[in-house]
């Protein structure tokens, strides 16, 4: 069975001694292409701290990690930062665009960085910026877009790299229930459209119906549930 | 694309504001290395422009600025065949004032009141009045030899002694002005530029006699004065030998009025000559005392220009640093104003190279554009100085050199800054 992200009895915590707290405490968790997550729990819950650990940013303290089939922490050491430059996308609850570059730019910038450059970067920029319906935005600065224009062209970013995997913390929050809504559409349509896995971390239970599948963190572990609407996998992937 | 750039074109008014800031402290930097040139090139310009290989003044003395030299004038001939000598040009060179009401261009009157301004708790009454005489240098030398004044910036040189003067240009004198100096007016043919004494008075070129008349010669009343003393010491011997008394008073007398006196020779040497050999041969005569050019130069810029040298470069340096503590306080709180951008750029996984690149190379695009605009206003404002100040390209080039390598110093706290912001710090709900 393939899977875009696989994790195995994470163990994350913080501090020593009296310090100490136990975040997450052997979690499981394994996703397929094209799926769309909603990770949800109450704060302190841990939902944080698993975003940063499958988004490479922070390693666990025990635990397995696949990406694409490959062990991250198997002892072996890892461009970390290559590892999210080419494989993950990610998107914020405010878009986090960098302020002084266009919205083309901001697109261009992953692309760059994996060394995709010239006409085929500003093809691909733009094709993106078509697909997200803001390429008539694309030479304006981050200030100069609403709300909902940034976050397609945050969304546009975390597409250029085209990875198997998209990482995204709140996207909905800081949109009226309109726009946030048809985020979350569009991640949707992302994730049927082009393959891609999303996990995004929501408080809103407005987003529930659009998900295909919701994981709450409770007490450090995973507690699965399935939404009425059509899942692509056929069975729960989450091992107990 | 160039992240540093990008942010610079952004927040434009923030970097070019910035650069302006420091261009006015680097041009502040250049100005003071502008005046400790005009320090050095006052010192050394008579010594330079005169073109002697050596200076021969009277024995003990650092003559004939740093110290009063005197002696006969016919000693040039003596040194004149000495074999290397090329030639030998006996120098009448000191310190003369003139009377003459002062006639103060606007910026000028500014810059004296605002001294006045600046001095009021540090001065007593009457410390800070305008004097009336202004001081120069006068030189005189045979016309046709060394030591005369060199490149004529407008009129002509002095061919004979003929009641002329060559003056500098900073004095504010005109072409066909006439000047008061000792007992005679002199007019002026001829003007030259930037000749001035260690002390920054203009130079005044005479020929050799009249500058011995403005010099030398005693007041007139003095001198009557002499006259009928000598003759009273003589009017004893009157009575025994009357002829030779006269005689003895006229001879008397006509030393005591001598002016026939000279304060350097100015000494040219075939070329290959040892200096040294030359000046060990000069050595031996009892009287005189013997420099090389560059020994002269060193009597006048460390003899007496030593301190303010010495304070000017310290003052510099403070300031070098001073500006690399702007630039690096700049520079970090640029930083400080894109933690959150760090934060993005590391976590869609920009290499830290590309990320501290950005910061050293806004500091050094800071440190250069500062620098070249600094080193453009400093040339714009030398020429309202009232001394001499002159910085050259070749400073503005090693002001590059320095404010790169000081940008990169100054810059290292904003990247250690930028190193510690923490990709975890962008999500975070
Ligand atoms: N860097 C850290 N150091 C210590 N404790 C942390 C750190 N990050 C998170 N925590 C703790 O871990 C727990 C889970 O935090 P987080 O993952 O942010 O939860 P959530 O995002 O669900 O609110 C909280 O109790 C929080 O205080
Ligand atoms: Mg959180």
């Amino acid at each position: 069975m393939e899977y875009v992200v696989q994790a195995e009895k994470l163990v994350k915590t913080y501090g020593e001694g009296h310090n100490r707290v136990e975040v997450l405490k052997g979690l499981d968790l394994a996703v397929r292409p094209g799926e769309l997550f909603a990770i949800m729990g109450p704060s302190g819950s841990g939902k944080t701290t698993l975003l940063n650990i499958l988004g490479l940013v922070i390693e666990p303290t025990e635990g397995r990690l696949r990406l694409g089939g490959e062990d991250i922490y198997n002892g072996k050491r890892r461009d970390l930062q290559r590892l999210r430059r080419e494989r993950i996308g990610f998107i914020f609850q405010f878009a986090n665009l960098i302020p002084f570059l266009t919205a083309r730019e901001n697109v261009l910038l992953p692309l760059e960085l994996i060394g995709v450059r010239g006409r085929q970067a500003v093809q691909k920029g733009m094709e993106l910026l078509d697909y997200l319906e803001v390429a008539d935005r694309a030479e304006h600065l981050p200030e100069q877009l609403s709300g909902g224009e940034r976050q397609r062209v945050a969304i546009a970013r975390a597409l250029a790299n085209e990875p198997r995997v998209i990482l995204a913390d709140e996207p909905t929050a800081s949109l009226d229930s309109e726009r946030g809504l048809s985020v979350m559409r569009l991640l949707r349509k992302l994730s049927s459209e082009r393959g891609t896995a999303i996990l995004v971390v929501t408080h809103d239970t407005r987003m529930i119906g659009e998900v295909d599948r919701v994981i709450r963190l409770i007490d450090g572990q995973v507690v699965d549930e399935v939404t009425e609407s059509t899942a692509p996998s056929e069975q729960p992937v989450i091992q107990h | 694309m160039n992240l540093a750039l990008k942010d610079i074109n952004y927040h434009r008014f923030k970097f070019f504001s910035s650069v302006a800031g420091v261009s006015q402290l680097l041009m502040v930097v250049l100005a003071i290395g502008g005046i400790i040139r005009g320090v050095i090139y006052d010192s050394a310009i008579i010594i330079t422009e005169t073109g002697a290989d050596l200076w021969v003044v009277e024995k003990g003395t650092l003559g004939p600025f740093a110290e009063l030299s005197r002696m006969p004038e016919d000693y040039y001939h003596a040194i004149e065949v000495i074999p290397g000598v090329v030639e030998a040009s006996p120098l009448v060179m000191a310190w003369e004032h003139v009377v003459r009401p002062p006639r103060p261009t606007p910026l000028m009157k500014f810059m004296y009141r605002n001294a006045v301004l600046g001095t009021k708790t540090m001065v007593e009454p009457g410390w800070m009045d305008v004097p009336m005489e202004q001081r120069f240098v006068v030189i005189g030398s045979k016309p046709g030899r060394i030591g005369g004044p060199p490149r004529i910036i407008a009129g002509r040189g002095i061919e004979a002694d003929n009641y002329e003067i060559v003056a500098d240009a900073k004095a504010g004198f005109q072409l066909g002005e006439r000047v008061r100096l000792g007992y005679h007016d002199y007019t002026v043919v001829g003007l030259t530029n930037n000749m001035v004494g260690l002390t920054a008075d203009p130079v005044i070129y005479t020929t050799l006699k009249e500058a011995q008349q403005i010099l030398f010669r005693p007041d007139p009343d003095l001198l009557r004065d002499r006259r009928r003393r000598f003759q009273q010491q003589f009017a004893q011997a009157a009575t025994i030998a009357p002829r030779l008394a006269d005689g003895l008073a006229y001879q008397a007398s006509t030393v005591a009025e001598d002016t026939h006196f000279i304060n350097a020779i100015a000494v040219k040497l075939e070329p290959g000559t040892s200096p040294d050999a030359v000046a060990q041969e000069i050595g031996r005569w009892k009287r005189l005392e013997v420099y090389t050019a560059p020994q002269q130069v060193n009597l006048q810029l460390m003899g007496s220009n030593r301190l303010i040298l010495l304070q000017l470069s310290l003052f510099r340096v403070v300031l070098v640093l001073i500006a690399g503590i702007i630039i690096g306080l700049i520079i970090y709180t640029f930083t400080l104003d894109k933690v959150k951008e760090i934060a993005v750029l590391k976590l869609l996984g920009t290499p830290g190279r590309r990320i501290y690149g950005m910061i050293f190379q806004q500091a050094i695009l800071m440190g250069v554009l500062g620098t070249l605009l600094g080193g453009a206003l400093e040339l714009a404002i030398e020429p309202f100085f009232p001394r001499r100040v002159e910085a050259t390209y070749g400073d503005i080039g090693q002001m590059l050199v320095a404010m790169t390598v000081v940008a990169v110093l100054a810059s290292v706290l904003a990247v250690r800054r930028a190193m510690k912001v923490d990709a975890q710090s962008v999500l975070g709900t």
